[in-house]
């Protein structure tokens, strides 16, 4: 057999891995996800503060904005999941905007129910649920970022050290 | 600079430490593809493979396990390729599998090894090109192959034993 290698060098793999890689794409993927569900909220927000009985073509209006924005989170969720890499520290830059998305959404929903008179409970739950879910996430990417940068040094210490393999 | 180093350096989002493992592994990557699959779909293969390592590496837990890692995603995409071999084989030894206890020792030449290797059955090529071409420990081709590593060592010994049969038929005496 004569010796072949692979017909890609590295740099031509890197360069084809590239459109994964590319901010903008991991920026709409996360921006998919937080307008879906900020809409999913505030629009499941006003319909049940829709005041009085509403015509059937008006609720299926909103189930179908609903559904709209639902698709997206879904579809921003699944980027995120399956196919853009978020590395720890986009992690901690995409959980903060979350937070910030989820605590804007929280406090919009609560004025329309305020404004409507339809009662502050289930909004302020639901809202609070989001913006409790968005801390976690903030939280959790810390602690991930943290804990890598820890082992960095450890490693980092440990070459300059002179255990370099 | 160790594996385990790069591949925390690349999940915290440093390109250039991504860039640099890929410039690492590319070529082993691609020689384990090349030894199971035919030239044509080798190129293709590998870069699905450096696809997938991409997206899934920020959820590797053990950066220091990277190696097995990459070979698992590596092995998933080549047996997608030979679901019908390796469904065959597996159905064909699925009685006749016995587990080896005695250490894997056998000195067998890189050249010839890669020669020979294309006669051989996809699961013994498998072990063989993973544990002799690339270097892994019986642990880690029983972790990328999910078999136990006594079924590792008995698969060597019957690929090793298919090889020298192999090697023989060809003229070549040891």
């Amino acid at each position: 057999m004569t010796e072949e290698g692979p017909r890609l060098s590295a740099r031509e793999m890197i360069e084809r891995l590239e459109p994964s890689l590319s901010p903008r794409r991991r920026v709409r993927a996360v921006a998919a996800l937080l307008a879906g569900l900020a809409g999913t909220v505030f629009v499941a927000a006003l319909w049940w503060s829709e005041p009085g009985p509403l015509p059937g073509r008006t609720h299926l209006a909103f189930a179908l904005f609903t559904v709209f924005s639902l698709a997206w989170a879904c579809y921003g969720g699944w980027l995120l999941t399956r196919r853009v890499p978020l590395f720890a520290t986009d992690r901690v830059v995409a959980a903060w905007i979350g937070l910030a998305a989820s605590v804007t959404t929280a406090g919009l929903v609560a004025v329309v129910a305020a404004q409507r008179g339809t009662g502050l409970g289930l909004p302020l739950a639901i809202g609070g649920l989001l913006v409790a879910a968005a801390l976690v996430l903030v939280v959790r990417a810390h602690a991930r970022r943290a804990a890598l940068l820890r082992r960095l040094r450890e490693l980092t210490g440990q070459e300059t050290g002179g255990e370099e393999r | 600079m160790t594996d385990e180093l790069l591949v925390i350096r690349a999940q915290l989002g440093e390109r250039a430490a991504l860039a640099e493992l890929v410039a690492r592994w590319q070529e082993p990557v691609w020689t384990y593809v090349r030894r199971m699959l035919d030239a044509e779909r080798a190129d293709d293969v590998t870069q699905e493979i450096w696809l997938a390592v991409v997206r899934g590496l920020p959820r590797l837990r053990e950066p220091a396990r990277f190696v097995p890692w990459l070979f698992t995603i590596a092995r998933r995409s080549v047996t997608d390729r030979l679901r019908g071999q390796y469904a065959r084989e597996l159905e064909a030894r699925a009685a006749g599998e016995v587990v080896a206890e005695d250490p894997v020792e056998a000195m067998v030449d890189r050249a010839e090894l890669v020669n020979a290797l294309a006669g051989l059955p996809v699961l013994e090529r498998e072990i063989l090109v993973l544990f002799y071409l690339e270097d892994l420990s019986v642990e880690d081709c029983a972790q990328i192959c999910r078999i136990p590593a006594g079924t590792v060592k008995s698969r060597l010994n019957r690929a090793r034993r298919l090889l020298r049969a192999h090697l023989e038929e060809k003229g070549y005496r040891p």
